[in-house]
């Protein structure tokens, strides 16, 4: 299978998305083939390219070269008419046009979805904004901070009825990335199907409260109880929790899904007797009981290291993991076996993560990391669209401004 | 009515719990027919799984109610020899089959992807599962805990001076339900050029790693390892405050934005030079936090979030879930509609993930256990009502 092509070889994407959600969507797209063109605008780049300019430090972030991956870089000012007719001359030739604005934005460049339909009948567009694309606060800004907050997903994360404020997770620029390829995916499906290209309108707010906690929804709306926070307990299975090993700030994890699990747990740890006990003899009463089964676990977890507990756990067939941290996932052996982690085949030094899925036994090879300010303005601009002259793109370092750039 | 985008697909269902069902709810809702294959009298874990329903008799969790929207559900014991030719009959109709069990379980009963695809040529077959097909902890058993403590984003959740937080959704599971849909409709793209079909391998471990890529990019270019510091960002302000009823989200960006804006807080010393650059708010952390707050005591959270965002500035605040069902933006977009549940009545839910100006997504309530038996096995196979009896009878359906 080795020389199949990938999946979206010979989609080409232009990408007017910043920051992190709208880049990641455009990621996973360029991860399994698409050509994504990211148009940068010099005077306020993209926020992960940071806050500095000395020696290029807009270039060098591992942030930047992992969320942007497998890209092309141009840069053009889209306020300018001649700039903006080599953006249109790009859309005019893709596929799919990305981005994450607010939705007045498009409109200022005269670049909205009526217009991308004059340049390509059958172009995607898929917007993703903060709030959607209509409502009253449809022109609101959003950034993870605010959203994970606004969304219900962070009432939902805390150890406790006492934590104040409840917890960020600061996952949910990704998810909303990941939601937005959902979008693409969706799209290009129906216009293979149909010849008919369209607007996507995901909302990341509601792309968070529908993707992540549905449930949690449905249930408030039937019953008018908002789920209560459970740390690191489950709603059915106990014990679950997570438990303190030897080390500094290591722990491992454990959830205990059926009777026999319980009963293993009980010899490995040392309580044989606490198997047979009636008054642990459900998971509603070990619910019950679970501060005291807690002492008992972290009796036994205290004296090992995390990765040497969850093996035991593992060994007898409870679910466990080990609290890693990045270092510890980077050197994991499982992920290792895997081919997980590996450097992209532009020769630039070290390694990535790996794209997150595996079709028919190839996990596709990072081709290039995130690209410089503007790297592929001459094989883009001058090339592919034809006629550019080299003066119409060249920008001086004098014109570079960072999102941090206060005036 | 226009075409639903995936109406040409029928997907042969094997999945159970949250990931697996989460990426068929997508395709259905999509237009997909999905044909939900259950265990005969239990079915999936999660009918068993509270909190239930309320305006009914019957146990109907809710969790299996929102992840089951739109299929179809038949009961067939996959471990009866009869399953073989069952499942293969199905595969004249179906081209798409998604399931999550243990890598070793559908090889054991005679339908690894090799054998499926004899059954069906083209076939593509979504696997999802705790980690992967392949590698050492292929066979290890996982719960949402386990699978955030193992991505190294559970290590960054919490207090510093407390052990680590799991989150309240299940994060990795709805991830990864994601990124198979995502993967499936990829192989469906390809497919219509070169119909070779694909085995997909979704590790609900990989697809959470990419939640934390940022750390873990630097982490392998850097060397950072980055610890949990509970709410706290780099950037100042970037959190949540408390505030006159409760908590609202003071986000200092856009960067460029903030200047104008500050006069909000009604506080004179905050516009000294010092606090001018984010870089200042950084280096000035505390004193800042201290300033900020004897406005946000005396405002209410939608007033804080309303002053903010009207200055250009992407505030927001700590809503519970009354907050997010009485929102008027919510409310303006329809986003929660009902669901008709049957003797449930009318129930309300999230309406979809995104919306397409030229196609939409459906939300019908989720099928009662083996609820399409007749429609699926007599309708679409051509079983008699006599072999449905037999079937039922020897425990196969």
């Amino acid at each position: 299978m080795g020389n199949r092509r990938l999946p979206m070889e010979g989609v080409r994407i232009v990408d007017l998305t910043h920051d992190w959600a709208g880049p990641h969507a455009t990621r996973l797209l360029a991860d399994y083939g698409a050509e994504v063109i990211k148009i940068e605008y010099v005077r306020r780049m993209d926020g992960m390219r940071g806050g500095r300019k000395e020696r290029e430090a807009y270039n060098h972030h591992p942030r930047w070269k992992q969320i942007n991956r497998n890209k092309l870089s141009v840069t053009l000012d889209l306020t300018n008419d001649s700039q903006r007719r080599i953006a249109e001359n790009l859309i005019a030739h893709a596929d799919v046009v990305v981005e994450s604005s607010r939705p007045r934005v498009l409109d200022r460049w005269k670049l909205g979805f009526d217009r991308m339909q004059e340049l390509k009948p059958d172009i995607i567009l898929v917007s993703l904004s903060a709030f959607g694309q209509t409502g009253p606060d449809a022109t609101y800004g959003g950034y993870g901070g605010g959203l994970e907050a606004l969304s219900g997903v962070q009432v939902l994360t805390g150890y406790d009825a006492e934590t104040r404020p409840p917890l960020r997770i600061k996952e949910i620029d990704v998810t909303n990335g990941v939601m937005g390829a959902c979008a693409i995916m969706t799209a290009l499906v129906y216009r293979t199907r149909t010849g008919r290209g369209q607007h996507v309108d995901v909302s990341q707010l509601e792309a968070m409260t529908s993707g992540l906690i549905g449930e949690h929804l449905l249930g408030f709306f039937d019953s008018g109880i908002q789920s209560p926070l459970r740390g690191n307990r489950h709603t059915e299975h106990a014990p679950s929790g997570c438990y303190r090993c030897a080390g500094d700030d290591k722990y491992v994890t454990l959830c205990v899904q059926t009777e026999s699990q319980w009963v293993s747990l009980c010899q490995l740890i040392g309580h044989p007797d606490a198997a047979l006990d009636p008054q642990f003899a459900t998971p509603a009463l070990r619910h019950a009981a679970h501060d005291a089964i807690d002492r008992m676990i972290t009796h036994w977890t205290g004296g090992r290291t995390h990765e040497a507990a969850m093996a035991c756990l593992q060994d007898r067939g409870i679910a466990a993991g080990a609290v890693l941290n990045a270092e510890e996932v980077a050197n994991n052996v499982h992920l290792q076996a895997r081919a997980f982690f590996a450097a992209a085949r532009d020769g630039s030094p070290g390694n990535y993560p790996g794209p997150p899925f595996v079709l028919s036994g190839e996990r596709p090879g990072i081709r290039r990391i995130g690209p410089r300010l503007g790297e592929h303005n001459d094989e883009v601009l001058g090339g592919m669209v034809g006629k550019l002259k080299e003066g119409e793109y060249r920008y001086g370092p004098e014109e570079i401004g960072t999102a941090f750039d206060i005036k | 009515m226009s075409t639903q985008p995936l109406s040409h697909l029928t997907v042969l269902d094997f999945t159970h719990h949250i990931a697996g069902p989460y990426c068929t709810k997508l395709l259905a809702g999509f237009g997909a027919t999905v044909i939900k294959v259950e265990r005969p009298h239990t079915g999936d874990a999660i009918r068993q799984r509270g909190p239930w329903l309320k305006n009914v008799s019957e146990r109907r969790s809710v969790l299996f109610e929102w992840l089951n929207t739109s299929k179809k559900s038949i009961t067939l014991d996959i471990k009866s020899p009869a399953a073989q030719g069952i499942v293969a009959r199905l595969l004249n109709h179906a081209g798409v089959v998604v399931e999550n069990f243990a890598p070793s379980t559908m090889p054991s009963v005679g339908f690894s992807y090799e054998v499926l695809r004899t059954m069906r040529p083209g076939l593509i077959m979504t696997s999802i599962s705790n980690f992967g097909q392949t590698g050492p902890y292929r066979d290890f058993k996982a719960d949402e805990i386990v699978e955030y403590a193992l991505s190294g984003a559970m290590h960054l959740t919490g207090d510093a001076a407390r052990e680590p937080l799991s989150p309240g959704p299940s994060i990795t599971q709805y991830t990864a339900g994601m990124c198979a849909y995502i993967a499936t409709l990829m192989s469906v793209f390809r497919g219509a050029a070169t119909p070779e079909g694909d085995h997909i391998d979704i590790s609900i471990h990989e697809c959470a790693l990419d939640n934390v890529e940022v750390s873990l990019a630097e982490f392998l270019h850097l060397g950072k390892v980055g610890r949990r510091n509970a709410n706290e960002h780099t950037l100042v302000p970037w959190r949540l405050y408390p505030c006159h009823d409760g908590y609202a989200a003071v986000i200092g960006g856009p960067i460029r934005n903030w200047l104008s804006a500050a006069g909000m807080f009604e506080e004179p010393r905050i516009l000294d030079q010092k606090y001018e650059h984010v870089a200042g708010r950084m280096e000035h952390r505390e004193e800042f936090n201290e300033l900020i707050q004897p406005w946000l005591r005396r405002t209410g959270k939608k007033d804080v979030y309303a002053t903010g965002q009207a200055r250009r500035l992407a505030f927001g605040y700590l809503a519970s879930l009354a907050d997010v069902a009485e929102s008027p933006q919510h409310q303006a977009r329809e986003f929660f509609g009902d669901v008709n549940c049957g003797s449930a009545g009318p129930v309300k839910m999230c309406g979809p993930p995104f919306r397409l100006s030229d196609s939409f997504f459906e939300q019908n309530r989720a099928p009662l256990l083996g609820e399409h038996n007749d429609e699926i096995y007599k309708g679409l196979l051509g079983f008699q009502a006599k072999e449905l009896e037999a079937m039922r009878n020897e425990g196969v359906i």
